[in-house]
């Protein structure tokens, strides 16, 4: 052991052996727990792994194959693909505009702020939770109101209508994740200088002018990288909808990340689930570069 | 002068109306709450509590197993927050002070790490646990949660240790302390706000996880506050009463960072965007 140590320490420069020390814990726990089990699904996603076969076969392309000629599966994908749009667009204007509206100071802008801020950092199973008691069809208190405001006669089924789950989850996972949007632009609302609005006011704009010239340009660098963040984790997002729905009513909102966890962890066939897995990053992975090349989202998210 | 007045009309109303609509779910779960039990099912409801009961208390806290939810939640979060912590701040500071190579492959290897799907991980790390026995571990479910959280945790000290001056650090050097003294004694005081911004979020996705603990432990003994409030919503009655105050449980401790800390939230969310 001393001899060992003697070793390391004759053979190692002490520059060497603080990088070792410093950068060797985050790269053995990024590949331990982020790149050998990401290896490891694309390695799955080639073979069959499943409650039926006692052996792991290399299968080749056969997975892939089995995901793109399931209708189910392309429904899903497509669905995903709805689910984020929709919901990215509709938690960035949200956030924006909740963002303009709170940016200055007025009297009681910490309440404000603070129940505005709060859903953002409650646990999404506990936001889909709040949301299936507070949109239950039987007890519900949001078919109540309507129905003593007269809007409606029978009681809504929210979460079991085919078409009003889909809304039913963007809505929800909207009044937690459109925060972080409120949270970011605040941020950066906060740092323009209010000498350029002062400019901007003495030559003569008004305040939709103002927005435009001055507030716009400040903020793109911000909303691309929001629409970056926000596309990616809304397309990975699992937690909300299984929670509300569970994919529900008659997969109406079963987006891929559902889809791969009911073939894992219900089937138990884990190769295809591996393989609709690795279709998610590979879409996310192409769509981000893609993002990147086109819009270049500013510094930052730039490497130095 | 009446059209400034009509603008700051304008935002109160507005202010008024955004509060109204987010602040209401949140009241309703506190109401439901605070109300006895058997006024849950009986519908119709009155908008403002009118009898008072701390029964979904008693029983959230004496009949289920809250308490243990909340236990292993607080170990798992301690113990992913004080990983990702070291890990990552000792990451910020070989990356800006040491030169070697491959440091534009961690960069993008961090970055690249943000869009894992989670799946993409629980279908591997569960295969993996089951054979090494760490399902129902707290080992496991802290690993995967560090997994979230030192990437953002290592790319915020980064950016962090750059702004922090080498200046300070070749002083001490040139006074005579080592590197690890002045790491110990300048360094990390300096780097403090950085290493608190990263612990927050660290803890707070683990607090905030609900799929990996749905994934890896199936033993209700072992279930995190996320995924033990759920185990109330049972096949043959949902408990809206319990899950509702464990609900409002989770929330105060929330309520009482963003009143306190709300302007460093706000400056933290600029430097590593929460996910």
């Amino acid at each position: 052991m001393k001899r060992l140590w003697k070793f390391v320490i004759s053979h190692v420069s002490v520059e060497k052996f603080w990088i070792l020390s410093t950068i060797g814990p985050v790269i053995a726990l990024l590949l331990a727990i982020g790149f050998i089990p990401m290896g490891y699904a694309i390695w799955l996603s080639f073979h069959s792994r499943d409650a039926f076969s006692p052996t792991v076969d290399y299968v080749g392309l056969q997975n892939y194959i089995t995901l793109f000629t399931n209708p189910k599966f392309l429904a899903s994908l497509g669905r995903s693909l709805q689910y984020t749009i929709v919901s990215v667009i509709f938690q960035t204007l949200m956030g924006l505009g909740i963002a303009l509206l709170f940016v200055r100071p007025f009297r009681g802008q910490l309440f404000a702020r603070t129940v505005v801020f709060l859903p953002y950092l409650l646990p999404t199973a506990v936001v889909g939770l709040i949301f299936s008691w507070l949109l239950s069809t039987q007890y519900g208190v949001v078919n109540q109101l309507l129905s003593q405001l007269g809007l409606i006669k029978f009681p809504i089924t929210f979460l079991d209508g085919l078409k009003s789950a889909m809304y039913v989850v963007v809505g929800s996972g909207s009044w937690k994740f459109g925060m972080f949007c409120t949270i970011m632009f605040i941020a950066r609302l906060q740092a323009i200088p209010k000498s350029l609005y002062e400019a901007a006011q003495i030559s003569g704009a008004g305040a939709f002018r103002c927005f435009l010239d001055v507030t716009l340009p400040h903020l793109k660098s911000t909303l691309l990288l929001i629409v970056l963040l926000r596309g990616i984790w809304m397309f990975n997002k699992f937690d909300m909808i299984w929670i509300l729905t569970k994919g529900g009513p008659l997969r109406a909102t079963e987006i891929l990340p559902i889809f791969s966890y009911r073939l894992a962890f219900e089937e138990r066939s884990f190769g295809l689930a591996a393989a609709a897995s690795v279709v998610i990053l590979l879409i996310l992975a192409i769509t981000a570069t893609f993002y990147f090349w086109y819009f270049k989202p500013g510094k930052e998210v730039e490497v130095e | 002068m009446r059209r400034r007045k009509f603008q700051i009309m304008g935002i109160y109303a507005g202010a008024i109306l955004v509060v109204l609509v987010m602040g209401f779910p949140l009241y309703w779960m506190v109401k439901t709450s605070i109300e006895p039990p058997t006024t849950l099912f009986s519908p119709p409801y009155s908008y403002f509590p009118t009898t008072f009961s701390i029964e979904n208390y008693r029983l959230l806290l004496f009949e289920t197993y809250f308490l243990t939810f909340l236990k292993n939640s607080l170990i798992v979060g301690f113990f992913c927050t004080l990983i990702t912590a070291v890990v990552s701040t000792l990451a910020g500071y070989g990356l800006t002070r040491f030169e070697f190579r491959g440091k534009k492959l961690i960069a993008r290897g961090t970055l690249f790490s943000y869009m894992f799907p989670e799946l993409m991980l629980g279908i591997p790390l569960y295969i993996i646990f089951d054979s090494l026995g760490l399902r129902n571990s707290y080992v496991g479910l802290v690993l995967a949660h560090a997994s979230i959280g030192i990437p953002l945790g290592t790319w915020t000290m980064w950016q962090y240790f750059q702004i922090v001056p080498k200046s300070f650090e070749e002083a001490a050097w040139i006074s005579g302390a080592s590197r690890m003294k002045t790491l110990r004694q300048v360094v990390l005081p300096i780097a403090a706000p950085g290493i608190i911004a990263v612990s927050t979020f660290a803890f707070a996705f683990s607090w905030n996880d609900y799929t990996y603990a749905k994934i890896f432990q199936d033993d209700i003994l072992m279930f995190t506050i996320t995924t033990g409030i759920n185990s109330f919503v049972e096949r043959t009655a949902v408990h809206w009463g319990l899950i509702q105050a464990g609900s409002t449980l989770v929330t105060i401790p929330t309520l009482i960072i963003i009143i306190f800390l709300q302007k460093q939230l706000i400056e933290s969310m600029a430097i590593g965007a929460l996910k």
